[in-house]
């Protein structure tokens, strides 16, 4: 079972560029997905549960994933030129309220929490498809964006998998971002040794990393204004999901286990003529997979 | 289900420009291995435009088989007509785990591929086993000291998996035979999403210190501006980037920014060297929490000595040049 | 009774916490250099509200009360103390323009100054002393539709980076005698004359105001004639000292965060020095320190902002908060053994901008004597 059936565009076209079904009329919806995750600060005190592999988050303040505030400038940036209403969506227990606000407070115009409790232990398949629901929910989106990765999990996964569930095209790794008169986007994306420089229609989905722009800092106006923007909170029911497609029972990934493979530092002493030792150490840089 | 040659581990053979990705050959490593604990048959998975001369060097590093998907539209690299092919192979073929690199285009392809047929995914996997159900392991890192995370996808198929480049220990080219069969893809009337307007290649980067997977640090033993040449050449070659100690800036021999320490930047790349640094905990405090430490120091009491992984009680002026070249000629045969 | 921010106090302390962070560490090895404010950072603390925070939005501030102010303030100086000192020097003007200028005066300067197109300036002290004002000895002599203002101020914080200064001169004799002018930096007569070379707050520039026979047209007259002693009281004990009290409180943060952070990572005989007592003990009183300071610093700004009387308080915060800040950083440098009297740690900075704070705006003995005429007012026969 997957989302496919439910396309929210036809994936297959004639012609590419039919995709760009909202030429010179401006911007509708952009929305921006935002993720909480734990305040690496306070990393080291953060440990797993043995048992169920799951982290143990209790006492560690959230922040906002800090790829998410790029995402956010970016859209910023895009409703400057273009107009729109910039809607941010977080699946997320709803202590991630706290992070929905300070989006808003950099000047995204409403947010929408998915929060159920059906929602967790989603592996990336059953997270993306609640976000593509919140999506789908909020109706008439011309672009979405997401970080490139989240520094807790940094699995990138969300970014193709919106982009599938809702047949849209996407693109990870945007280094850079142009807005085109006829509509369009030229986007700069980062591949190894270079980058490639795309004309992308809209709708799609484009993950950011952090080269693309320096967020703003928040402006207290924008804390004040933030009190007074929406922030709805949505359920599995509003957004009409079958249980067997989120959460635990909706993953297609499952833990298996944890194990701990770290010892204390060995201080092995490497012995031998300087020769020997170069070819010693070099021997261990290969095992330690750098060469 | 019964076993045939294609519906085994398959590898993805990433290629640009009919220039094969290394990662290919240490995801075939690690697909052999796994093969032979398991009968499962490894397959190469090569997509493009006239990249059929690359298989046979797929077969000659492991793979029993190569699958081929060729059309023009998919040279160069396009994230919908390739999620496209991979739909259409895993459909006709049904793999029992797909192994890609962690590549800029890998990380794009995997999760889409996985959201069209609905399957699981994992990313960025240290090491790959079957468990005694024969479900593949794919071991991520988890939280805490050490904890690695081994995750299964139980009722899905194929099992999917992103490793990073270097992760794996690539295998190595033996002459051998195999089958190599071109599949048939059907890719008109297909969306290819974005228009590519140009590839730029870019020189290396200067790569900061933060985010380097590799560290080589200097500190006062290094002595002058000429040796620590040494340390840059030893960090070149390693492709990681040159942090110091406070003495070692304060002599001009790096620069503010490269200060690894307390009251400088804190490191935590997979590999951190040490040379000519006796270790004072303002330095350690930036950098104990490294992946692997290897020290290189004379004094053997050196405090550096008690957070290493690997001990080198001798003079670095010796040893990093020799160590230079070794690293430089085994890249080669590697 | 209630002593827990508001979500919109704390999101707006992470906001600041987080512009703090990213905009200000690289600014402050050139502060330390050439003791001058980085003008640079000017423009980006008005996008965000710093210049303007208690300027009423008509004039281009966000209009928010002291508490937030005195967040704002502190989460500067937890990362360099020099910010938030000549910010809340800025802020004395503001002050002085918003509650005593005609709307006209308002119209004109408010702006640049919430705008950030320059900094503010509040010149009260000289050669004689800053805190006697009666002594008060430039002039201001009115001929004709002009003011000529003769005299000397010194000490002045922002002398050098504003364009207009907020000045207290003598119009008359005696308390009532005193007078506030807006006097712009290139009045016919005015210069900002020698810059101060301090030992800390480095950043913060501080400097001599010179007026020799000054014209200033009789529109600068802030206030009415006769007001400048109720304009510097009420600015300098509402605005500057709570202003000088949450400098010194983010100094006191950082002192604290610097101690902790040290001693979990310090080893001595294989374990850190924060398993002993000695340092257990000096972090339990930094603790409290803080905790104090916190409390009298809030509760000043609270009233302040409930329109109550609060010179007292302002007061006992200030020089409460200076002290506690100094005594606390010298611990830590004594804690950080040789590595504390290292440039390159913190905490020898946080000592001089520390030591820094306590003259400012009154000193703590000045303090004490006013407040002791507090103290023992009910007990007066």
């Amino acid at each position: 079972m997957s989302f496919q059936g439910l396309p929210w565009l036809p994936l297959r076209n004639d012609e590419p560029d039919s995709l760009c079904n909202n030429i010179g009329k401006g911007m509708r919806k952009i929305v921006v997905c935002i993720k909480p995750v734990p305040d690496p600060t306070h990393w080291g005190r953060m440990k797993m549960d043995e048992g169920s592999g799951t982290l143990k988050r209790e006492g560690i303040p959230i922040i906002m994933n800090p790829l998410d505030k790029h995402a956010i400038e970016a859209s910023l940036v895009l409703r400057e030129e273009r107009g729109g209403e910039i809607v941010l969506i977080s699946m997320a227990p709803s202590s991630a309220v706290s992070i929905l606000r300070e989006g808003l407070a950099m000047g995204a115009d409403r947010a929408v929490l998915l929060a159920d409790p059906l929602f967790a232990g989603s592996d990336t398949l059953a997270t993306a498809r609640v976000l593509a629901a919140g999506c789908r929910f909020i109706q008439d989106v011309d672009l979405i964006f997401v970080g490139n990765q989240s520094i807790d999990s940094a699995t990138g996964q969300i970014c193709s998998q919106l982009g599938e569930l809702l047949g849209l095209p996407s693109v990870m790794h945007v280094i850079g971002l142009e807005s085109e008169n006829k509509g369009g986007m030229i986007v700069t994306q980062k591949i190894e040794g270079g980058y490639a420089r795309l004309r992308a229609g809209i709708p799609i989905v484009l993950a950011l990393r952090r080269e693309v722009n320096k967020p703003r800092h928040i402006p207290f106006s924008g804390i004040l204004a933030s009190e007074r923007k929406e922030i709805r909170v949505l359920s599995s029911t509003d957004l009409d999901m079958a249980p067997g497609l989120v959460g635990l029972e909706g993953s297609p990934t499952k833990m298996a286990g944890v194990e701990t493979r770290r010892l204390e530092r060995p201080c092995e002493r490497v012995k031998g003529s300087a020769r020997e030792i170069a070819e010693i150490i070099t021997a261990r840089i290969h095992e330690y997979g750098i060469i | 289900m019964s076993k045939n040659l294609y519906n085994g581990i398959w590898v993805f053979a990433e290629q640009r420009n009919g220039l094969l990705h290394e990662v290919g050959f240490e995801l075939l490593g690690k697909a052999r291995s796994l093969a032979d604990q398991s009968d499962w048959p490894v397959t190469g998975v090569l997509i493009g435009s006239d990249v059929a001369p690359l298989a046979q060097t797929l077969i000659n590093r492991g793979a029993d088989s190569v699958l081929i998907a060729e059309d023009p539209l998919l040279s160069p690299y396009r994230l919908l007509p390739y999620t496209s092919v991979w739909e259409q192979l895993i459909e006709e073929y049904n793999p029992q785990a797909v192994l890609i690199g962690a590549t800029s285009m890998g990380c794009e392809i995997a999760p889409r591929v996985a959201a069209r047929i609905g399957t699981g995914l994992s990313s960025h996997c240290v090491d790959l086993q079957f468990n005694s159900e024969g479900h593949l392991l794919q071991i991520v890192p988890g939280w805490g000291a050490g904890a690695f995370v081994s995750i299964v996808c139980p009722d899905h198929r194929p099992q999917m998996a992103t490793v990073r480049p270097g992760a794996m220990k690539a295998s190595k080219e033996t002459p051998k035979s195999g089958e190599i069969r071109k599949a048939a893809v059907q890719l008109a009337g297909n969306s290819i999403g974005p228009e590519i307007l140009e590839i730029v290649k870019e020189p290396l980067e200067a790569k900061t210190l933060r985010k380097s997977e590799v560290v080589v640090a200097g500190g006062w033993g290094i002595g002058s501006l000429k040796d620590w040449g040494l340390i840059e050449d030893l960090a070149h070659v390693l492709g990681g980037a040159v942090g110091a100690t406070r003495p070692a800036v304060d002599e001009g021999w790096a620069q503010e920014w490269q200060m690894i320490g307390q009251s400088g930047e804190t490191v935590r790349p997979n590999l951190y060297i040490g040379v000519g640094i006796s270790g004072v905990m303002h330095h350690v405090a930036g950098m104990e929490q490294s992946g692997h430490i290897i020290a290189i120091n004379k004094d053997p009491d050196a405090d550096i000595f008690n957070v290493a992984d690997l001990v080198v009680v001798g003079d670095f002026k010796e040893i990093v040049p020799l160590l230079i070249e070794e690293i430089r000629s085994r890249k080669e045969q590697w | 009774m209630d002593f827990l921010f508001t979500e919109r106090e704390e999101m707006l302390r992470n906001a600041v916490r987080d512009f703090a962070e990213s905009e200000i560490p690289q600014k402050m090895a050139d502060m330390e250099k050439t003791g001058d404010f980085p003008i640079e950072l000017l423009k980006p603390m008005a996008e965000v509200g710093i210049t303007g925070i208690i300027t009423p939005p008509e004039y281009g501030g966000v209009g928010l009360n002291y508490v937030a102010r005195s967040i704002v303030l502190e989460e500067l100086g937890r990362i360099c103390g020099a910010v938030p000192m000549a910010l809340e020097v800025h802020h004395m003007a503001c002050a002085a323009i918003n509650d005593f200028g005609s709307d006209g005066q308002k119209k004109q300067y408010l702006p640049l100054l919430s705008g950030g197109e320059t900094m503010g300036c509040f010149a009260v002290t000289e050669p004689t002393g800053g805190s006697d004002l009666i002594g008060t000895k430039t002039t201001a002599q009115l001929k004709g539709d002009k003011y000529i203002l003769n005299g000397r101020k010194c000490f002045i914080t922002n002398s050098h980076t504003s364009d207009f200064w907020v000045v207290i001169a003598r119009t008359g004799d005696g308390p009532k005698g005193l007078s506030a002018f807006i006097v712009p930096k290139d009045s016919p007569g005015a210069k900002a004359g020698h810059k101060e070379d301090k030992i800390g707050l480095r950043g913060a520039n501080t400097g001599e105001l010179v007026f020799n026979d000054c014209e200033v047209p009789m529109a600068n007259l802030l206030g009415k004639e006769g007001s400048g002693l109720t304009i510097a009281l009420k600015t300098i004990s509402e605005t500057g000292r709570t202003g000088m009290a949450a400098t010194a409180l983010g100094i006191l943060t950082a002192v604290y965060e610097e101690v902790g952070k040290y001693a979990s990572e310090r080893e001595l005989y294989g374990k850190p020095i924060s398993s002993l007592q000695a340092i257990q003990f000096c972090m339990a009183e930094i603790f409290t320190q803080l905790e104090i300071c916190r409390l009298l610093c809030y509760k000043a700004n609270w009233l302040k902002d409930q329109n109550m009387r609060c010179d007292n308080e302002t007061a006992m915060a200030k020089y409460y908060t200076c002290e506690a800040a100094t005594n606390a950083a010298k611990k830590a440098i004594e804690i950080h053994g040789a590595y504390g009297i290292l440039k390159e740690y913190t905490v020898q900075r946080l000592l001089r901008d520390a030591m820094v704070t306590i003259p400012a705006g009154g000193t703590a003995e000045v303090a004490r004597v006013v407040l002791s005429r507090a103290a023992l007012a009910p007990f007066k026969k």
